[in-house]
């Protein structure tokens, strides 16, 4: 049984000079066809598992008038939905209104993801955004108990003031979840020549901001979840589950083959997605599940690993060599990164693959 | 053929200064080749000659005009090759200097006109390139008139593009190269200027008859080693093969006898008759020996033997390469490499890299020492990491060269400055003209098989020229440099400096490895050491971030992905202790030494 599902709604009315997902200008005559090919992939893959988390994601899904985000919601509508579902919708600060909020909830979205990314005018300015009215963001608390703010750290010119400030209004906000991600200067963005900022602030700030959100839980590298609210979609993807992704240029997993759709509107406005697919050998699972599961502070849970592959993951010669050299360690059936390690990751993940 | 119906001359000329395109003219012409099968510049036939534009093995061809034989021998451009290029003089009774008509003379014309004056060849000079908007030929026609004394009608003016005065040279070889003068009926004496591995035929050797005949079924001897041989194939190249039975005084050609190792065949040496042989060799035979030495070392351990094979395949062509098995604490298993001159290196690393594939290391090339120690005795070092003790050392000597460097005058300032921090001596300047000067300084051998060529370009803008001959070897203050990561000594990256740079050199090194070494899980310590006293220290700061900050489900794959590559790239890194050094590490520090 498939549990999650992706929706991506790929038109922004602005571009972010960082952003490399695959998005579009908004543009009403694409949002129609593009809803229709949707509905049409949907009725296509869909094969009416009962799904615990639903997440609509961009582009700027927010960005869509009332009647488009009531088409969708129609349309999402043929998706079958557990009773503790999880289903998400994001959203940026502009687009927030009573309108809109009241449909988000009333076609059963019970956690706002918003993207705020900093609230320092430089860092916003740098980014391409708007600036931040925080008024928004206690408008959304009204309806959400479930929020999520999104920050972004790490700019070229960023200092540690910066970051502090920003963790000061979002810790002010009191909101259930935070995910902060150091910036990833992509090849096909606008700010692809900057250079990134000295590791060594990264990492700095890095422990300024576990530091700082001490109070939550932090579950994975880049978040922070108060205890009982960590993002149940996004464990799917670091718990290597299937999931459904619909969409332009989105990737999927299911019957064991990982998909990624065509990133052309033009392809998939005419229902044609032409996927890209890896298909999935054993060993292939197990990188993944290393992948994505020293991704967890937490770590992979050892009985579960034993249960999905047949064998017992400590008796990898490798897995072993990093536990001697006190970069893994062990602790309540499951194996996970020492702190020190954690932000140095894919060194150790390079030894494992 | 009758000795007066011979011609045998070579082209001379610095490099790019259309030496091929004009022998390909003269075939195309003396209609040995037509001109559908001329393929550009036929003499030079390996990828790496076309790509740079040199030749570096050469061939003979032998073409017919107007009645008479001619032997055109190709020569290599370049000084690491020189004792070849004189062999093949030897070879010749003209030589025809060539000069582009927008360049002038430049250091290797010098050069190449002294060798063939040595061999008392009948020198016709050439403009070439006269078809070229910015030739000027009365400026060019003034230097080589002054500068070697050619009178104004002797010169000849040509463009190997357009086919321009071709027909004149050819006369003009007709006219004044003189013909052999060999006696065939003397004992044989051939001269062997070049040779060539042939999987079929086994060793090709290029000669020239000087005197008496060589018959197919011959047995023959090289007077170097008294070895002898059966011939099995005699013959000359148009450059279609030509199977003959016999060549005699005057002559060239080539001949094949069963030979299997181009080791075996010395350029310069004599072959006689084995039944019948000759009192006394031609002069002017000598070892070729290696100038250069590096360390070659497999990225990977188990490509070893690869290596070995590869070193193997291209020794067969290739008589000056000389390999011996190194081991390298820091490296491994590799192999000490002997080359004629830094070109010669470059060419055996690129061949290694692009015909077999090989991930390589190379170390920084030593020049050979003489080191004399207290007890009297005296080594040749050309590894670093041989040298002895501190304390059994008396003293040192480094082999010295005396430079041609031709500029333009204005470049006279950043030239000197340039030869004074790489040790030199200046000598005395000649004025080839009023505005271009040739700059003679005396400069250690170390010194310029660094970065010497690439600082000199960059100081003029590109407009000098180079080129060099050995003198001897001197004393001088020189210490080995060790160089420590992570608290352990490296030999591959050891030197041999002078004691008055080595305290800049040592900074400049650890420097630079700081920069090439990417940060590690740890702290590195990298550290310059004279007489296991430290002189220069840096630190690789710990790595602090490597991780993919975001990873949801549009990521996953591209994520996996990116590991994959860092997982390739890590491969072609070198483990020197615990410490991941890429491969450019070793080669890198060439250059630091004179900055």
């Amino acid at each position: 049984m498939i549990k999650s599902c992706y929706i991506h709604i790929p038109f922004c009315k602005k571009i972010c000079s960082y952003c490399d997902f695959c998005k579009i200008y908004y543009n009403e005559l694409f949002i129609n066809k593009y809803l229709d090919s949707l509905e049409n992939e949907i009725n296509t893959f869909y094969k009416g598992d009962t799904l615990d988390t639903i997440y609509i994601g961009g582009g700027t899904p927010s960005s869509l008038s009332i009647n488009e985000l009531n088409r969708l919601f129609d349309i999402l509508n043929k998706l079958n939905r557990s009773n503790s579902i999880e289903f998400t919708i994001e959203c940026n600060i502009e687009d927030i209104s009573k309108d809109k909020l009241q449909l988000f909830k009333s076609n059963g979205i019970n956690r706002l993801s918003i993207g705020v990314e900093s609230f320092n005018e430089d860092n916003l300015k740098f980014m391409e955004r708007p600036s931040i009215d925080i008024n928004k963001i206690n408008l959304a608390k009204k309806y959400f108990n479930n929020i999520n703010i999104d920050l972004i750290y790490a700019l070229p010119n960023e200092t540690l003031d910066i970051l502090n400030n920003d963790l000061d209004k979002v810790l002010s906000l009191d909101v259930k979840h935070i995910s902060i991600y150091s910036l990833i200067v992509e090849p096909n963005t606008k700010i692809k020549d900057i250079k990134p900022i000295n590791e060594d602030i990264d990492y700095e700030m890095y422990k300024l901001i576990c530091n700082r959100l001490k109070d939550f839980n932090h579950y994975e590298i880049s978040n922070f979840a108060k205890e009982g609210y960590e993002s149940k979609h996004n464990l799917t993807y670091w718990n290597n589950e299937e999931y459904y992704g619909f969409g332009l240029g989105v990737s999927g997993y299911i019957n064991n083959i990982r998909y990624t759709n065509t990133k052309s509107i033009n392809h998939y406005i005419k229902n044609n997605y032409n996927r890209d697919e890896e298909v999935l050998l054993k060993e292939d699972k197990e990188k993944y599940e290393l992948i994505l599961g020293f991704r967890k502070l937490k770590g992979i849970n050892l009985i579960v690993y034993k249960n999905k592959y047949n064998k017992d993951l400590l008796d990898n010669q490798k897995i072993n060599k990093l536990l001697n050299e006190n970069k893994l360690v062990i602790r309540d059936n499951h194996i996970c990164i020492c702190e020190d390690y954690i932000y140095l990751q894919n060194s150790l993940l390079i030894e494992l693959i | 053929m009758n000795q007066d119906k011979i011609r045998n001359f070579a082209i001379i000329a610095h490099i790019d200064h259309g030496k091929s395109t004009l022998a390909d003219r003269m075939l195309e012409l003396s209609g040995n080749v037509s001109k559908r099968e001329m393929t550009d510049q036929i003499l030079d036939n390996m990828e790496l000659e076309k790509e740079r534009g040199i030749t570096i093995k050469m061939n003979a061809v032998r073409l017919n005009y107007k009645g008479y034989e001619f032997n055109l021998i190709d020569t290599p451009g370049h000084v690491d090759f020189s004792y070849e290029v004189s062999r093949s003089l030897a070879a010749c009774e003209g030589a025809i200097l060539l000069v582009d008509a927008t360049q002038g003379i430049e250091a290797q014309t010098l050069a190449n006109y002294y060798l063939a004056l040595e061999n008392d060849l009948e020198i016709i000079p050439v403009i070439n390139k006269i078809d070229l908007p910015n030739s000027d030929v009365d400026k060019v026609s003034n230097e080589l008139i002054n500068t070697f004394g050619f009178k104004k009608e002797e010169i000849i003016l040509t463009s190997g593009k357009t086919g321009e005065g071709v027909d004149k040279l050819l006369d003009a070889v007709i006219d004044r190269v003189p013909s052999p003068k060999g006696d065939k009926n003397a004992k044989l004496k051939a001269l062997i200027f070049d040779s060539v591995f042939d999987s079929y035929k086994g060793v090709i050797v290029h000669v020239r008859i000087v005197d008496g005949t060589l018959n197919k079924k011959d047995i023959i001897r090289f007077m170097s080693n008294n070895s002898s041989y059966d011939v099995t194939e005699i013959g000359y190249t148009t450059p279609k093969i030509v199977n003959v039975d016999s060549l005699s005084a005057g002559d060239v050609g080539y001949l094949c006898a069963s030979i299997k190792n181009i080791s075996d065949i010395k350029i310069g040496d004599t072959i006689t008759l084995d039944k019948d042989p000759c009192n006394e060799p031609l002069k002017g035979y000598s070892e070729v020996k290696p100038m250069v030495y590096s360390g070659i070392f497999p990225v990977e351990t188990r490509e070893y033997d690869l290596l070995k094979d590869a070193l193997e395949k291209l020794a067969i062509n290739d008589a000056s390469l000389t390999f011996t098995p190194e081991t390298s604490k820091a490296l491994g298993f590799g192999f000490r490499c002997g080359f004629l001159g830094l070109l010669h290196m470059d060419i055996i690393k690129e061949r290694l890299q692009r015909e077999f594939n090989l991930n390589i290391i190379l170390t920084a090339p030593s020049v050979i020492y003489n080191v004399y120690l207290t007890n009297g005795e005296m080594v040749s070092i050309s590894n670093p990491s041989d040298m002895p003790p501190m304390e059994k050392l008396s003293y040192i000597e480094e082999p010295y060269i005396k430079t041609n460097i031709f500029t333009p005058s204005e470049y006279i300032g950043p030239i000197m400055e340039l030869c004074e921090n790489k040790r030199g001596t200046f000598i005395n300047m000649e004025y080839i003209n009023e505005t271009r000067v040739n700059i003679h300084y005396e400069l250690p051998l170390s010194e310029i098989i660094y970065d010497f060529f690439d600082k000199l370009k960059s100081a003029t803008r590109g407009y000098a020229s180079f080129d060099y001959e050995l003198i001897g070897y001197r004393q001088n203050k020189l210490v080995k440099m060790d160089i420590l990561l992570n608290g352990e000594k490296v030999d591959a990256l050891s030197m041999i400096v002078h004691k008055d740079f080595a305290y800049n050199i040592g900074k400049n090194m650890v420097n630079k490895l700081r920069e090439i070494i990417p940060r590690q899980l740890f702290e590195v310590p990298v550290q310059a050491f004279i007489n296991n006293k430290a002189i220069a220290r840096e630190t690789i700061k710990s790595m602090r971030k490597n991780v993919l900050a975001k990873c949801y489900g549009g990521d996953i794959t591209r994520k996996k992905k990116l590991l994959e590559k860092q997982k390739e790239g890590k491969k072609k890194m070198k483990m020197i202790g615990s410490v991941e050094v890429p491969p450019e590490a070793f080669l890198e520090i060439l250059n630091i030494k004179g900055d």
